[in-house]
């Protein structure tokens, strides 16, 4: 057993997986010549990926579609394997699939992960908790927490396949839970959902966290999700790793600058250049701009002094303009 | 104490598979009526042509053996190779390999729910084909000991089945569609030389030494041969023996394309 309580929950170094795609050949005579002689490309879906993970930690995995988020995640729970590089979770070697290392692990990606279809959600989890080995009591006070935590009492005794996305993301979250997993893989747990369910989903996860610490490595599009729950984040692109560490470092060494918006009661507001100042909106008395985030204090100040203002708000640039200048730049910044 | 557990997960996917089969029992009416027809309009046609002097079957034999071919095709039934390709493209094989549980077990347990459920549905068709026919079948012949020779022949043949059908299946990791050559391999050579469509004690000999050698005849035939007694205690050990063999051989093979089949498998889906 792998007791000792180890600093890292996961590990991966040099972690490399390579994807051979048959080109499909365009006109007759190269669809003949790629049936007798297919002609393949390979895709590094991930390149040399190094991380490390402290047991209890949220972190966050970013990257445009196709990065090869989803790729490291197979590779960590041990449904894929790697074509180099080292995986070390919780002492173990994902691929081997050792029991005790399944049990100790959840993937959640999609709603059809662990569900089964066919049979309402009880049936699974009454499954679970033999394939796990859960005792009576453990199953009897996980099962009322979860249905508690996730409010979904009503779902319980229909077909899965009968149920609503945001019913059924919820059951699955209950299911791969149950056996209380020291990690959880988490891929895109709130695609499709509406912005309700996708905070309730987003409360529950911190929700649990706070209770239980398991290490959560979750994937998302929606950037409220990360924000919310990641302390950390590891972007990758074109399966690089870019950056890893704290979002507000991301958010200080991305964007130097901060969104300020004031509305006037009456007169000009202007905006120069030469003091750091850029103006991206101008409509009335309303004037939106971008200011380096050293100057903010000092120009605030300076509006208030002049008694002139209906209005005045201060933020950050949304995270996901953020990301995605992360990727049109040509310098990846690396920490 | 984790064995007990484990006996214990069985368990619970059995019912489960059970229950999914309830939910779909329409399905069962049809695929049991399928099963009927053929062997029907075959005991009939072998009926309505004279005899040679080398055919050792009676009508007898031949009626009892069509009334049984549905029987045992349903026993030893796998549907492995539908399943398991399926499982291949649409992701669901993540779930299972992922689960502390053996990931082909569920296909196993899924077969036996099924053939089970199955049966219940095909016996009383059997049984009305039975009293349409049964002055003309002789049974006097059946004692104990040949019904357990019977019952251990099913088993096997229906893991010698299971063995054959989860090679190809595992194909699946490779192949993007094993069904044709499932239907080859598992349906043309299985139908004729495992003895659906013809007996295989009525083969001329020297083909009938090669059915007797290949693992189809054990799926279908060899049970009902030992049932219509026409089998000696030697030739039944000899055909258990043979079974066995393909039976392990196959194992071998499955777990052999397992592990390569596993590291080319790209966990599509998510
Ligand atoms: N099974 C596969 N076979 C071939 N190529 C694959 C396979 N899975 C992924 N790829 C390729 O690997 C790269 C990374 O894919 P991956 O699914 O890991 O991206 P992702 O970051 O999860 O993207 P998304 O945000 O769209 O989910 C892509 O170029 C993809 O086309
Ligand atoms: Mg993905």
């Amino acid at each position: 057993m792998n007791e000792q309580q180890h600093e890292y929950a996961i590990v991966s170094s040099g972690l490399n997986r390579e994807f051979k795609v048959r080109l499909k050949a365009e006109g007759l005579a190269a669809s003949l010549r790629n049936f007798f002689a297919p002609a393949h490309k390979t895709v590094n879906a991930v390149n040399n990926l190094d991380l490390q993970i402290r047991p209890g930690d949220i972190v966050g995995f970013l990257g445009p579609n196709g990065a090869g988020k989803t790729t490291t995640l197979k590779m960590l729970s041990g449904l894929l394997v790697p074509t180099s590089g080292n995986i070390d979770v919780l002492g173990y070697t994902p691929f081997n699939r050792d029991h005790a290392f399944l049990k100790s692990i959840s993937l959640v990606m999609g709603q059809k992960q662990n569900l089964w279809w066919d049979l309402p959600p009880v049936e699974t989890f009454a499954i679970h908790r033999r394939i796990y080995g859960l005792t009576d009591a453990e199953y009897k006070s996980r099962i009322s927490e979860l249905i508690d935590m996730l409010e979904i009492v009503d779902c319980l005794e229909t077909q899965t396949r009968k149920l609503s996305l945001g019913q059924r993301m919820r059951c699955e979250l209950a299911v791969s839970l149950l056996h209380q997993p020291q990690i959880l893989f988490l891929d895109e747990p709130t695609i499709g959902l509406d912005i309700l369910m996708q905070k309730k989903i987003r409360n529950f996860l911190l929700d649990y966290h706070r209770r239980f610490k398991p290490t959560i490595l979750l994937t998302s599009h929606y950037m409220d999700d990360v924000a919310a729950l990641a302390q950390r984040v590891i972007v990758i692109d074109h399966g690089n790793k870019v950056f890893d560490g704290y979002l507000n470092d991301l958010t200080h060494k991305m964007h130097p600058e901060k969104i300020m918006s004031v509305l006037l009661n009456n007169g000009e507001f202007i905006c120069l250049p030469e003091e750091g100042c850029r103006l991206i909106h101008h409509d009335g008395h309303h004037y939106r701009f971008m200011l380096d985030r050293k100057r903010v204090p000092e120009m605030a100040a300076r509006l208030y002094a002049t008694g002139n203002i209906a209005d005045l708000t201060i933020e950050d640039p949304p995270l996901e303009d953020l990301i995605g200048q992360l990727f049109t730049s040509d310098k990846p910044t690396r920490p | 104490m984790i064995a007990m557990f484990t006996a214990d997960g069985k368990l619970a996917v059995l019912k489960a598979y059970f229950k999914i089969i309830l939910t779909y029992r329409g399905m069962l009416l049809i695929h049991g009526i399928r099963l009927l027809l053929l062997p029907m309009v075959l005991a009939s046609a072998w009926l309505s042509i004279e005899k040679t002097a080398q055919n050792p079957y009676s009508d007898s034999d031949y009626l009892l053996y069509y009334l049984l071919v549905p029987v045992i095709m349903n026993l030893t039934d796998s549907r492995i190779v539908f399943k398991f390709s399926l499982a291949v493209k649409d992701g669901s094989l993540n779930r299972d390999l992922l689960k502390p549980f053996p990931p082909l077990m569920g296909y196993l347990l899924e077969s036996l729910a099924n053939n089970a459920m199955q049966l219940f549905y095909l016996l009383p068709f059997s049984f009305v084909f039975w009293l349409f026919v049964r002055d003309r079948i002789v049974l006097s012949h059946l004692e104990p000991s040949l019904l357990l020779y019977f019952l251990a022949a099913i088993v096997i043949g229906g893991m010698a089945r299971l063995a054959v059908s989860g090679s190809i299946a595992l194909l699946s990791f490779w192949i993007e569609d094993v069904t044709t050559l499932n239907l080859i391999l598992n349906g043309g050579i299985w139908a004729l030389l495992g003895g659906m469509i013809v007996p295989v004690a009525t083969f001329p000999d020297k083909i009938r030494y090669i059915a007797e050698l290949l693992p189809y005849r054990y799926m279908l035939s060899f049970p009902i041969e030992i049932f219509s007694g026409r089998l000696a205690p030697a030739e039944i050990w000899q055909g258990f023996a043979t079974a066995l063999g393909w039976i392990a051989i196959f194992s071998i093979i499955m777990r052999l394309i397992w592990k390569r089949g596993l590291k080319t498998y790209t966990a599509y889906g998510g």
